[in-house]
């Protein structure tokens, strides 16, 4: 049996592939689909300025050339320097998390506290007013685009009704819109599985054994079927979390919110190479850690993951 | 007795007492309108008290902090590495420029107090004493003669290279004294010298610290200087005490980006900024009819035009091109996408552009004669493509579209848009690789047409598709002369060249650039899109 150890190392190697194959993507997909040097000079600059910079940025070497001093400089945790910034990228990169992540939890706690006690409740008492209402929230949460709901915060809750402010980040009122729009589909999704997974569970037959004996309905919802509604919410926190990097970049313009999927978004749209390679590689690191974490608490929690 | 000038008065009680609010409309003025719609001087008095609260708050402020929200973030706070509007809006604050243009457009001493043509390639420049750098340094000729060398300085890379390739030597006799020799005659030295490229730097400073930390802290002797910088977040810039202009008129100014349109105009309702710039014309009447904020926009110093392959078929044929021009209804474009805020061109000139000929009517409409020109010319349907960016020029897009229409209506079937993005189109626009037609919206950064027509058709230029001998001679002939009246006479047979064979542009509109404000924040808007905060342009309206 390989143990708990073993079980991280394999998992560490696999991240180190992980991470270069992601690397290597990106790095070979960016160089391919433009050139910053345009975007760098005033739209007159003749051809032979358009040159020189290239140069001076090192962007005329082979590509094969350009890999190699990559990941010679990744080796020692160098990412290279933002063409858009003329800063260290990594560092460019890092000074974005804290905003994200800010946004991120919050946005992820607020979904979680008011959608899992809405799923139970839902399933429960289903088919009542309450249970159609929040299931039609739900609905309008996963279908609604990001944009639009965020736009709609802003012009209800903010400006019409003077409750937040409009956008940016300051104290905890700069949160509440940005991180309803944000966590918005996670709320639903969240919702919606909750309800069926507590459906499923109220069904079994040892709910209708703890029935039978008279266990209170809140007891036996809250004992016997929570453990058991965990899993499900477990897999969709790994991929929401995706799609909550994903989102991001549109709460995060929407709301003018100094987020690293803004910056991924523009530096794309800059070419600015080294600084895509860092919020890549951040991102990449920061899924495969959730993974992993989720993974362990599967684990925990589930006996039969553990094989 | 009404006055011709005056808006007619407003026909409801509701309607006036919003003008009131606003400040439209004076205390004397509601009593005696609202008398003439029937109301009684006590209840018009009543109603002015009560309207008084808003009208004083919404006219003045005793705030220390200005804050301004851009469509985009800064990049790099050294002025010789960025072009890009978001960044010289703050550069021309840090630093001064040699010369300076004001938003009436005339050139204005700054640090150079004096300058004249001291012979046929030389010009000279008396400096401004007593002036200090943010860190205390004092400003002299060695600082003016490092910063221009710098920009085309090989080892320094900057991005502004080719702002003054007709400096041949620069010489600086004494502390305050500059005398710059060009290759040839070059009457616009002194405008070249107030754009990009033209913002001084510290020769001491730069050259103790390196151009990385230079551009992480930035010493400049403009009247703001750099607090704080958190990315896509703020910017605060602090005033700086002792500026030669004298110390502006708030302690501190945020800049902020706020991307998108929506939010960005939502935060200047709100009152949480007291300026915004790009206020798209959709959101114009809004920004207005708030009773805490105007709009203020200013002529754009250039235009919008579609750029022309004309190497490519059809583009290559003149009857197709000049068909082109006379099929689109510029005046339509400008009153229904625009709201009117924008005027029709009727030249490759922009107005307010030194030579700029009032005489010339606006750009014909005439789909007729279009049509009559496509039948002559001998098109066969081919592809006629405008590859259009979104967002890029405002109304990229939907403009593209109402003029393909416009020409699929006088015959010329093959017209389409087709859409690229922003970085795309840089690429093609370096390659030369554009199917068609492109946006294109040419500063005029010297206020004078060898700034736009000449720096972007001129042969080996950035636009350089097609070529006309006589313009192309008229050209280089007028940028080097000293005569006035020589140079305004080329530009005119170049302009009429230049129509008469529908080269190069297919010149849409000049727009207004329009900002949104606090009404308490006095400010006139540049049209080459400097923001100006010095003390002469920029005042908050204190009670």
């Amino acid at each position: 049996m390989r143990g708990f150890s073993g079980f991280l190392a394999y998992r560490l190697f696999r991240t180190l592939v992980a991470l270069w194959l992601v690397s290597t993507v990106v790095f070979v997909v960016m160089r391919l689909s433009g050139d910053p040097v345009p975007l760098l000079l005033p739209p007159d600059a003749p051809i032979s300025e358009m040159e020189r910079v290239r140069h001076d940025l090192g962007l005329d070497r082979s590509l094969a050339v350009q890999y190699g001093v990559f990941l010679g400089n990744v080796i020692h945790g160098d990412f290279g320097r933002s063409i858009h910034f003329r800063q260290p990228a990594m560092a460019v990169a890092r000074s974005y998390l804290e905003a994200t992540f800010e946004l991120g939890l919050v946005a992820f706690t607020i979904a979680l506290v008011v959608a899992f006690p809405l799923g139970v409740i839902s399933a429960v008492k289903r088919n009542s007013f309450l249970d159609h209402a929040a299931m039609g929230l739900a609905l309008v949460g996963q279908s609604a685009p990001t944009f639009f709901i965020g736009i709609l915060l802003i012009l209800t809750l903010s400006l019409r009704l003077d409750l937040f402010p409009t956008s940016g980040r300051g104290d905890w009122r700069n949160l509440v819109l940005p991180a309803l729009t944000l966590g918005a589909f996670t709320m639903a999704s969240i919702a919606r599985i909750t309800r069926s997974a507590v459906l499923e569970v109220l069904r079994a037959d040892f709910v209708r054994t703890a029935r039978a004996k008279g266990v209170t309905e809140l007891w036996v919802v809250a004992k016997h079927t929570l453990r058991n509604a965990a899993l499900p919410i477990l897999t969709i926190t790994g991929l929401q979390f995706g799609t909550l990097l994903g989102g991001a970049v549109v709460t995060e313009t929407v709301f003018a919110w100094p987020g690293i999927g803004r910056l991924a978004i523009q530096s794309i749209y800059n070419r600015d190479y080294p600084v895509v390679q860092s919020t890549v590689f951040i991102a990449a690191v920061l899924f495969i850690a959730i993974n992993l974490v989720l993974d362990v608490l599967y684990g925990i929690l589930d006996p039969r993951a553990r094989a | 007795m009404l006055d011709q000038g005056r808006q007619a008065d407003p026909p409801t009680v509701e309607a006036l007492l919003n003008a009131f609010e606003r400040g439209a409309v004076s205390r004397r003025d509601f009593f005696r309108r609202a008398g003439l719609l029937g109301l009684t001087v006590a209840g018009a008095s009543a109603l002015a008290d009560a309207a008084a609260p808003a009208r004083a708050s919404a006219q003045t402020t005793q705030k220390r902090e200005l804050v301004i929200a851009q469509g985009g973030d800064i990049s790099k706070f050294d002025p010789h590495f960025s072009t890009s509007s978001n960044d010289i809006r703050v550069s021309f604050n840090i630093f001064d420029n040699l010369t300076s243009r004001h938003p009436d457009q005339k050139l204005y001493p700054a640090l150079a107090t004096e300058w004249k043509a001291t012979g046929p390639t030389t010009w000279t420049f008396k400096l401004r004493q007593g002036v200090k750098w943010h860190n205390g340094d004092p400003f002299t000729s060695a600082d003016a003669k490092f910063s221009l060398e710098r920009t085309f300085d090989p080892a320094a890379k900057t991005m502004v290279a080719t702002v003054f390739t007709t400096i041949d030597r620069i010489e600086a006799p004494d502390p305050y004294t500059l005398v710059i020799q060009t290759k040839k005659s070059d009457p616009l030295l002194p405008d070249r010298l107030a754009f990009y490229g033209g913002q001084i730097v510290p020769k001491k400073y730069v050259e103790a610290v390196g151009p990385d930390a230079f551009n992480d802290k930035p010493v400049g002797t403009g009247p703001i200087r750099l607090a704080s910088w958190t990315k896509d977040d703020k910017a605060v810039l602090e005033a700086f005490g002792d500026y030669w202009g004298g110390k502006i008129d708030v302690d501190r100014i945020l800049w902020r980006p706020i991307p998108e349109t929506a939010p960005r105009v939502a935060a200047l309702l709100k009152g949480e900024v007291d300026a915004i710039t790009q206020l798209p014309s959709d959101h114009w009447d809004r920004v207005n009819q708030n009773a805490t904020t105007r709009g203020a926009g200013a002529l754009y110093a250039g235009l919008y035009v579609l750029g022309i392959n004309a190497k490519v078929t059809p583009l290559n044929n003149e009857l197709v091109r000049k068909a082109m021009a006379l099929a689109v209804d510029r005046e339509a474009i400008v009153k229904e996408m625009y709201g009117g805020r924008g005027v029709v061109p009727n030249g490759p000139i922009a107005q307010g552009d030194r030579f700029y000929d009032a005489s010339l009517p606006p750009l014909r409409y005439d789909p007729k004669e279009a049509r009559e020109l496509v039948k002559k010319s001998g098109y066969k349907g081919e592809p006629i493509v405008i590859e259009t960016t979104i967002g890029y020029v405002a109304q990229d897009k939907a403009m593209s579209e109402a003029i393909v229409g416009m020409w699929k209506d006088v015959g010329l079937t093959g017209a389409a848009v087709e859409v690229v993005e922003y970085s795309v189109r840089a690429e093609k626009n370096r390659n030369r690789t554009f199917k068609g037609l492109w946006w294109s919206d040419p500063t005029s950064t010297l206020r004078d047409p060898d700034g736009m027509m000449w720096r972007l058709l001129a042969p080996n230029g950035p636009q350089d598709y097609f070529r006309d001998p006589e313009w192309d001679e008229l050209g280089n002939a007028a940028r080097f002369s000293l005569d006035e009246k020589f140079r305004g006479e080329a530009y005119r047979k170049m302009t009429k060249i230049m129509l008469d064979k529908a080269f190069g542009w297919v010149i849409i509109m000049q727009p207004y650039e329009d900002y949104g404000l606090q009404k308490f924040v006095d400010f006139t808007p540049n049209p080459n899109q400097q923001f100006e905060v010095r003390r002469f342009n920029l005042k908050l309206r204190r009670a």
